[in-house]
């Protein structure tokens, strides 16, 4: 008993000396508030430029926000396989608006925000960045406080697949506002959900692998292809490109499916038959290098001309950090980096002149120019491109659930894209031209080398895919005989 | 809430003190502010603070119901409102037929549905769980979490990773996106029924052989009790519990995928419940609220705090807000209330009641067991001399 009593005493000494660190404790507690405090107080400022009532009032250049200015919402992921892109996608957005519009960076990283800037006279507003991690669930909230809270009029993005399926639905729910696709490529996005205030500027996965299947059969001789892809809807739509183009010639395929977010690929590499003519990668984001990494660990590198992949092969992130397993590959992309197009230039010098610092908040090779041919960068450029020419050509009228700027989003059209001309659909879903490269070395670092260009790419692949077909999925497209009409005629480029 | 009815009942003992009178106008006040919230708040935080604490609060009150009455810390209660969303989606009507098995029952038949699937899985599962202890049924719940997000991640026929999409409500709710105001009040009557039925449960003959098991399963199998069943049903009701959460938030968000039912958002539901405090069941709905609070600040403001800090460390965030909370208030938030009405009582010159030492006793509970340790609740007790 007595111990007991001892043990009592000793926990109450205990208890009392508790409230002296408590109060260090909370006294550490109310620091980190201030400082806090402090710090999101600048960060609004400096964040939106011209911000809210409350925090306006140390904001240097631009008071309370006008009631003219247009708002825009740039919906990016900052998570998830595609988060290391984010200040890729706000970088793309703002350059634009930095290059053509005369708003200002606010830093050297792209989510600083940018202060100034008018489109046909009305002031432009970005009331803040969607910060989303690839599913559907986090892009829907992430939307929903853009438009919502932050009560944007415009949204450009989101980034990836599913997300793009879920912000097309929720336009329906806002039919008075603009939704513009980031760089999201899922084919359901338009095809099938077909929002009437949701207009996509870029291709979808699809329309990005057109012609690739089709080389790989009558010049590279594959007859029998593996088909390794993310298992979502990007992942599918890309991978049906690439089926429906292979097995029109006559090929045959055998389709693999990682989640997406697989670090570890062993299993689905043991999954790879032994014998296979080619092997076509739809693997993206982060795991693209892991797949490719494991890969040649555990089969050894590829052989000649026995790889092909999407956008993510040829990606000039996946390029700066990729070894030799990628060179030699044939890859599908709706850029061209080694063009010597006006067009092209115009665009790398503009976002050399916005953001001309390397910065860390960028993946390598670490400047926005540097990632001019990543999709990523280049499909938010050209949705604030197509903005700004709809807006200037309603005069920035946002009246009427902004009737105006809806039906001159359709109708336009954007001849002087960086890597080839835009136009859009009666889905309002670009019509792009593609390209068909191989990954070179020169000098050691990794590049791309076009040698085919498919011009005017529809959605529809020649009538493969209609509202009625079934979504790209594991398995379809079915492998089959069909018609395409880029079969054969894809047009060779003599670059260099 | 039940602080102030607790505290209402010493008062009758020991007549009306200031901190009782306190803790009643705070009652009213905050059933005053919940009533007329779509009048005081906009349609934003209306639905994605207010709506959105509710139903993550009906979730995180299972955890809390577990562990303060079954001494279960479980980490499947994600997972089973996840299998009720997704049973639920399955089998009613989805617009386009988007994902899913789209068999077009009606709502209120899939959420009947839902329910019953998910409580099933949990009498199925906690048979096998429930005769492992502290780290053991962490783990175990864990894998069951872990297994059902895969499940509807692989199982494309059933989910895939874009999950099912436009899945239809009952009439009544709406569209929850142009107007917030039924789905709030649905989940704010969901929420008044489970608290209450959770408070009537615990003082039923079950209830309290359940208290007894977290106290001393060895005794209580030695008194007669199947200690077993007693923990498989503990673990259905707090089934039935998030399962109701699962549905609300399928209307919620409009839709399901397995990003809904993730690692992070089982960790989430596991930190409202500490953050609110895992002494007193309503700790879960301010956890809740105070999750949905930080999230949504930290989203809109942590854009710009530079390099170091992007908005993709919103985990960091909570992260940071989950230790100071722990460090100061181990009982969580609700357990700062009971500090502050200690002071105001001492500063009124009322004796500490018995009332008082009570409330140190429930939260002396959380406070021994630590949900961290390995020491479960079986070594909190027997250890009398």
């Amino acid at each position: 008993m007595t111990n007991v009593a001892e043990e009592v005493t000793r926990l109450e000494r205990g208890i009392r000396r508790w409230p002296l660190r408590r109060l260090a404790a909370a006294a550490g507690l109310a620091l980190c508030g201030l400082w806090i405090a402090a710090c999101g107080g600048k960060s609004s400022s400096s964040a939106s430029g011209a911000s809210s009532a409350s925090s306006s009032t140390t904001s240097s250049s631009a008071a309370a926000t006008p009631s003219n200015a247009i708002r825009i919402g740039i919906l990016s992921d900052c998570a998830g396989d595609f988060g290391a892109w984010y200040n890729a996608d706000i970088g793309g957005a703002q350059a634009y608006f930095i290059a053509h519009n005369g708003a200002k960076p606010n830093g050297p990283v792209p989510s600083n925000g940018i202060t100034g800037g008018t489109i046909a006279g009305h002031p432009i507003k970005i009331v803040g960045y969607g910060c989303a991690d690839d599913t559907a669930a986090k892009a829907l909230s992430e939307v929903r406080r853009l438009v919502e809270a932050d009560k944007a009029q415009i949204v450009i993005g989101p980034l990836s697949g599913d997300e793009g399926i879920a912000v097309a639905n929720y336009s329906k729910t806002q039919p008075g506002l603009t939704f513009i696709n980031g760089t999201s490529g899922a084919q359901d996005t338009t095809l099938k959900v077909r929002s009437p205030n949701f207009y996509r500027f870029n291709g979808d996965g699809a329309q990005w692998s057109a012609g690739v299947g089709d080389v790989a059969y009558r010049k590279l001789g594959w007859r029998h292809a593996v088909v390794i892809m993310d298992d979502y809807a990007f992942g599918w739509t890309s991978a049906a490109g690439f089926i429906a183009d292979f097995c029109a010639d006559g090929g045959t395929v055998t389709r693999i499916y990682p989640p997406l977010g697989t670090t570890d690929y062993s299993s689905y590499i043991s999954q790879i038959p032994q014998k296979f003519d080619g092997l076509f990668s739809a693997v993206g984001g982060t795991g693209t290098l892991d797949f490719l990494k494991q890969y040649t660990q555990s089969r050894g590198a590829f052989k000649k001309n026995t790889l092909a992949g999407n956008i993510f092969l040829g990606d000039p992130a996946v390029l700066a950090a990729v070894h030799a397993a990628d060179v030699g590959a044939l890859v599908g992309q709706p850029t061209n980096e080694d063009t010597s197009s006006a067009n092209a230039a115009a665009y790398i010098s503009a976002l050399k002149q916005a953001y001309p610092a390397p910065t860390t908040s960028l993946p390598k090779p670490g400047t926005l120019a540097g990632l001019a041919s990543s999709v990523f960068t280049v499909n938010y450029y050209m949705a604030a491109w197509a903005l700004d020419k709809a807006l200037t050509a309603v005069h920035g009228d946002l009246s009427n659930g902004q009737a105006a700027l809806h039906a001159a989003l359709a109708k336009t059209t954007l001849p002087d894209a960086p890597y080839g001309p835009v136009t859009l659909d009666q889905n309002r879903q670009a019509i792009v031209d593609n390209y068909i490269a191989d990954v070179t070395t020169t000098g050691g670092t990794p590049g791309i080398h076009t040698i085919y260009t498919v011009p005017g790419v529809t959605q529809a692949f020649g009538g493969t895919f209609t509202p009625t077909t079934p979504s790209p999925g594991r398995g379809q497209p079915v492998c089959q005989k069909r018609a395409l009409p880029w079969q054969g005629k894809e047009q060779s480029i003599s670059v260099h | 809430m039940s602080a102030t009815v607790t505290r209402g009942r010493a008062g009758l003992r020991t007549g009306m003190t200031w901190p009782v009178l306190i803790g009643w106008g705070v009652l009213v006040a905050v059933a005053v502010v919940l009533l007329l919230a779509p009048q005081i708040f906009s349609a934003y935080d209306l639905s994605q603070i207010l709506t959105q604490a509710l139903w993550l609060g009906i979730a995180a009150v299972s955890v809390t119901f577990l562990y303060r009455y079954g001494g279960m810390v479980s980490l499947a209660q994600v997972a089973i409102y996840g299998i009720a969303g997704f049973a639920m989606g399955n089998v009613v009507h989805t617009i386009n037929s988007e994902g899913g098995l789209n068999l077009g029952w009606t709502p209120w038949a899939g959420v009947a549905f839902g329910i019953a699937v998910a409580v099933i899985v949990a009498l199925l599962f906690g048979a096998i769980a429930s005769r492992s202890y502290g780290i053991y049924f962490l783990m175990i719940t864990l894998a069951l979490s872990l297994l059902v997000f895969y499940f509807f991640g692989q199982v494309t026929k059933l989910s895939g990773f874009g999950g099912i999409r436009s899945i239809s409500r009952p009439g009544f709710i709406g569209d929850p996106i142009t107007d917030p105001k039924p789905l709030y009040y649905t989940a704010l009557g969901a929420s008044v029924l489970v608290y209450v039925l959770l408070r009537y449960v615990v003082r039923t003959p079950f209830g309290i052989a359940l208290q007894g098991i977290r106290d001393d399963p060895p005794r209580m199998r030695s008194l007669g009790y199947n200690v077993p069943l007693h923990r498989t049903l503990a673990f259905a009701l707090g089934a039935f519990v998030a399962s109701i959460a699962g549905i609300l938030s399928v209307w919620f968000n409009t839709q399901i995928s397995p990003g809904s039912i993730n690692l992070a958002q089982t960790i989430a539901v596991l930190i409202i419940a500490v953050i609110g405090g895992l002494s007193r069941l309503e700790g879960a709905w301010l956890g809740a609220l105070a999750y949905a609070l930080i999230d949504y600040y930290a989203r809109q403001h942590t854009p710009t705090l530079g390099l170091w800090l992007n908005p993709g460390r919103f985990a960091t965030i909570i992260g940071l807000v989950f230790l100071l909370i722990v460090l100061l208030s181990p009982d969580g938030l609700i357990g700062i209330g009971h500090r502050l009405r200690d002071l105001a009582g001492r500063r009124l010159g009322t004796p500490p009641t018995s009332d008082t030492a009570a409330a140190r006793e429930e939260q002396a509970l959380p406070e021994t067991a630590g949900v961290s340790t390995a020491s479960g609740p079986s070594s909190s007790g027997g250890q009398e001399p």
